[in-house]
């Protein structure tokens, strides 16, 4: 195995995979390094799925710039990876003066930052778009080119490009130091030494202590959770557009320590799900993952002011994330705390003084959006500080994955003579075939573990949460991957669904 | 396989099994029976467990013992089975869409037979808090794993809700060696039978407290542990476990046909449904009987009604 690279991508997150594909497009020997057993595991798993059109930050204003130039760009960047992307447009939604006040500035704004295709609407013209909201609407700032996609589904994409164009994942390898050495760095991991040339730490919520493994601490992470609910699919076309709340009530800093929230947000997702959050609460803890009770109260308040209608009936799942916020820190009395309010903009650090360390510290909303044009500002710094030039070998093309529920009956049939596992439904809920797991597994990198197939796939996702279908995703991982059924993983490390020996003793 | 039928049965559980028979007897010709399963028999194959058949059979027998009875009266029937293939949609023209490996294709019927049985409520959908790890299973799942799958699922079980599923996979744990800490029933009746409260918990010394309920899941990669609330005191307690069993209650298994279903939830005259689909039900022979009767009133719309 390679232990020299040109680059090493420290987190196989959206940032870590857009990254890797940009620096591929460079020709440079890249190597992504993942603490956990698959892409999209940390926040890119649980995120609101929006694809922003750069109306709500400041002009002038790195994130502002790359959300705008990433808005336009969507559809051609989805075609090219084969993503579901559906640009739905949006409705910022507001009730009385406080939230008509905001939503004026992100109109003027919007006009400022060069966003096509936003309007002020009245009442009327809102309720025609979405007759489902509360009474009282005042106005709303109507975006055309707001868009959805899967977080997930997008990850897995750009690194599947990236791969293919020759970029290594090496998963289960969390990366403990990080030292310099002559013309580099030499990242270790509990089992291999990387000798590298150049870092771009893309870790998530953790990029502050990876950046921490080797310089002085500057900016830290506090997160705050955000909860959210899924509705089934039989709640599909209750609403049509990314529908948000400007709340009148709501404090004016955004209240970091008294869990000031940001409204209500409701998704009609690719899937045909609504999703439903997020909450944005105070939290100690980087451990992602867990729902809490003031969230979900929360939630069902903002509900019942924006659309108490809503069928929560078809809600078939929680979860939560953390928004990675940023603050800048100092020392005082031998701790380094917190100094001034959260960094809002992208904070991009170069801790070494050149491009030979990049650290993405902080990527919040919109991250995802702009995934791909981070990614590319990391590599065009890297092949700069290189001097590499682009590879015309690099294709960007990944060919869309076979989905049989999308297929008419006789693309459907003609895809099962040739394959015939195409034909075998697996999950029913959301109709996913057999031949369409293998693919997962086989893809590269590939899924590994009965969550991986999902997001690959879609399985296990619907109204039954895998109740039907997970013995069988677990039997075909085993028959594919060659080991036991006793030896799949849910997800992450000792997440054992069936129990070999061991219990007996 | 043709394309043309009938009557086209959708599920091949005890109830498809009957209407389908009855169907025939009633002097129906071309009757297909479309199961995704790889045998006849729906749910009462992971039922190794006895207490089926007393009111249909007149003895008391397992669950896969009443659906060998089924299967034998199937293969002296003209009825045409087709097993390993899913329904896909069915259609206001009277289209059913199936898929299977080798192909997939529309089949065009005179009447459709729904009895595509219930799954179970997931816990996902109540508003618990807390991590989602691995060794939550909803018992049905729970069931299939270990006796058609031969699995084991792991140790220290709790189960929430107290539904007949629930009851029977307690026992299967318990008589497998595992330690069941209690079953959490959130009314203050238990769910499933009294027979097997007495059989599954009772004779297992395994306690059943009601008025109790889970709010919290914790544990990173597998589960360790759940909150139970005691709703008379408000009390909440930790709980260690490795295991999480649900039995939260069965949903007829519709999706097939709402798309069909006018406003007032009425079907198209040509649908029947019948079994779990239907309604979800105690006992086998309760689905036994009242399918015999919707695969006669399907023959009868299809012998007597207008021809399409
Ligand atoms: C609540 C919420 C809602 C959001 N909604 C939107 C939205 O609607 N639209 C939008 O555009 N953006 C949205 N975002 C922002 C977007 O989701 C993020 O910017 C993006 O997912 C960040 O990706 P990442 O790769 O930085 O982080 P992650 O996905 O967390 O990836 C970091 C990876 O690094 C790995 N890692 C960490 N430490 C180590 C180590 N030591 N060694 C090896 N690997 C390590 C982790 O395991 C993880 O896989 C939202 C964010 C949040 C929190
Ligand atoms: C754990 C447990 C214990 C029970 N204990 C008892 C007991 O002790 N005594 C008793 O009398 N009863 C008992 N019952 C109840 C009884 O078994 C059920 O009510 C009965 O089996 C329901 O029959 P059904 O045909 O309606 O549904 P099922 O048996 O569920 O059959 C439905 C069939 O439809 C198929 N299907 C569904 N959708 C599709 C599709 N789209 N395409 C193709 N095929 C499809 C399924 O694969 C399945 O084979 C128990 C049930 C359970 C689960």
């Amino acid at each position: 195995m390679r232990t020299e690279y040109d680059a090493t991508v420290i987190g196989a997150g959206l940032l870590g995979c857009f990254t890797a594909r940009e620096l591929v497009r460079y020709g440079l020997h890249t190597i992504v390094l993942e603490q956990r057993e698959d892409v999209c595991t940390g926040i890119s798993r649980a995120n609101s799925a929006i694809v922003y059109t750069g109306c709500d930050t400041k002009p002038g204003t790195i994130k502002t710039e790359m959300c705008v130039r990433a808005n336009r760009g969507f559809d051609t960047l989805c075609r090219e990876l084969g993503v579901r992307f559906s640009r739905c447009g949006s409705l910022m939604i507001c009730f009385g003066p406080c939230g008509l006040g905001v939503l004026e500035k992100k109109y003027a704004q919007g006009l400022e930052n060069g966003v096509q295709g936003l309007r002020m609407i009245g009442p009327e013209e809102t309720y025609d778009l979405e007759p489902n909201l509360a009474p009282g609407v005042r106005a709303a700032l109507y975006a055309e080119g707001t868009g959805t996609v899967l977080p997930w589904e997008l990850g897995c994409a750009a690194a599947e490009n990236a791969a293919a164009n020759g970029a290594e994942f090496r998963f289960c390898s969390r990366v403990l130091g990080i030292s310099r050495r002559e013309g580099g760095y030499t990242v270790s991991t509990d089992t291999e030494n990387i000798r590298t040339r150049c870092v771009i730490n893309c870790a998530g919520l953790f990029a502050d202590e990876v950046q921490e493994l080797l310089f002085a601490p500057s900016v830290r992470l506090f997160p705050k959770r955000g909860d959210y609910y899924v509705l089934d699919t039989k709640a599909e076309g209750f609403i049509s557009h990314v529908i948000s709340h400007e709340p009148e009530d709501k404090k004016k800093d955004g209240g970091f320590d008294k869990g000031g929230d940001k409204g209500l947000t409701l998704v009609p997702t690719v899937e045909g799900n609504i999703l439903v959050g997020p909450s944005n609460m105070p939290t100690d803890s980087k451990r992602l993952g867990s729902t809490e009770r003031d969230g979900f109260e929360l939630l069902d308040r903002r509900i019942s002011e924006v659309m108490p209608g809503l069928p929560m009936r078809h809600m078939i799942r929680s979860f939560s994330s953390l928004r990675p916020n940023p603050f800048q820190v100092e020392l005082a009395g031998g701790e380094y705390v917190r100094n001034g309010k959260s960094i809002s903009n992208f904070t991009i650090a170069e801790p070494a003084g050149d491009a030979s360390f990049l650290s993405f510290i902080g990527i919040k909303t919109p991250g995802m959006t702009c995934a791909q044009e981070l990614g590319r500002y990391a590599a065009e710094k890297a092949a700069a500080y290189l001097g590499a030039k682009e590879d015309p070998r690099f294709d960007p093309v990944r060919p869309a994955p076979v989905r049989t529920a999308d297929l008419s009956v006789a693309e459907r049939d003609a895809l099962i003579k040739d394959r015939p596992d195409y034909g075998r439904i697996v999950c029913r809920c959301r109709g996913v075939s057999e031949g369409e797991m293998i693919d997962a597994i086989h893809s590269k990198p590939g899924a590994v573990t009965v969550d991986g197939i999902k997001r690959r796939t879609g399985a296990g996702g619907g109204r039954c949460q895998g109740g039907f279908c997970s013995q069988k995703v677990i039997e075909l991982l085993a028959r594919e991957r060659r080991c036991l059924p006793e030896e799949i993983m849910k997800d992450g490390p000792g997440s054992y669904i069936l129990t070999g020996g061991e219990t007996d003793a | 396989m043709r394309d043309i039928y009938d009557l086209i049965v959708i599920g091949g559980g005890p109830a498809g099994m009957a209407a389908a028979l009855t169907a025939e007897e009633c002097g129906v010709d071309r009757i297909l029976i479309i199961e995704r399963g790889e045998r006849l028999g729906g749910i009462l194959n992971q039922c190794t467990h006895s207490g089926f058949g007393a009111a249909y059979f007149g003895e008391e027998m397992t669950g896969t013992e009443f659906a060998e009875r089924f299967r034998e009266r199937m293969s002296d029937s003209g009825v045409e089975v087709i097993t390993g293939t899913m329904v896909l949609s069915v259609s206001a023209d009277r289209t059913v869409t199936v898929s299977n490996k080798s192909g997939c294709a529309e089949l065009h019927t005179k009447a459709v037979v729904l009895a595509t049985g219930c799954r179970e409520r997931p816990i996902s959908s109540l508003h618990v808090t807390g991590t989602r790890p691995s060794g939550v299973f909803e018992a049905g799942a729970a069931q299939k794993m270990l006796n058609l799958g031969g699995y084991d699922i792991g140790d220290d079980a709790v189960v929430l809700g107290s539904g007949d599923v629930g009851l029977v996979v307690a026992r299967c744990l318990a008589q497998r060696g595992r330690r069941v800490i209690g079953v959490f029933e959130i009314r203050d009746v238990c769910g499933g039978s009294d027979k097997n409260r007495t059989e599954c918990l009772d004779f297992y010394g395994i306690p059943l407290y009601f008025r109790h309920t889970v709010t919290r899941i914790h544990g990173e990669g597998r589960i360790s542990g759940v909150t139970v609330k005691d709703l008379d005191s408000g009390a909440e307690r930790y709980i260690g476990c490795g295991t999480l069993i649900t039995s939260l209650g069965l949903v007829p298994e519709r999706e097939l046909i709402e798309p069909l279903e006018a406003e007032d939830g009425s079907l198209p005259e040509w649908i029947f449904t019948c079994g779990d689909a239907r309604t979800v039900h105690d006992t086998v022979d309760a689905v036994a009987f009242e399918a015999e009767k919707t695969g006669a009133e399907a023959a009868e719309y299809i012998t007597g009604g207008t021809d399409i």
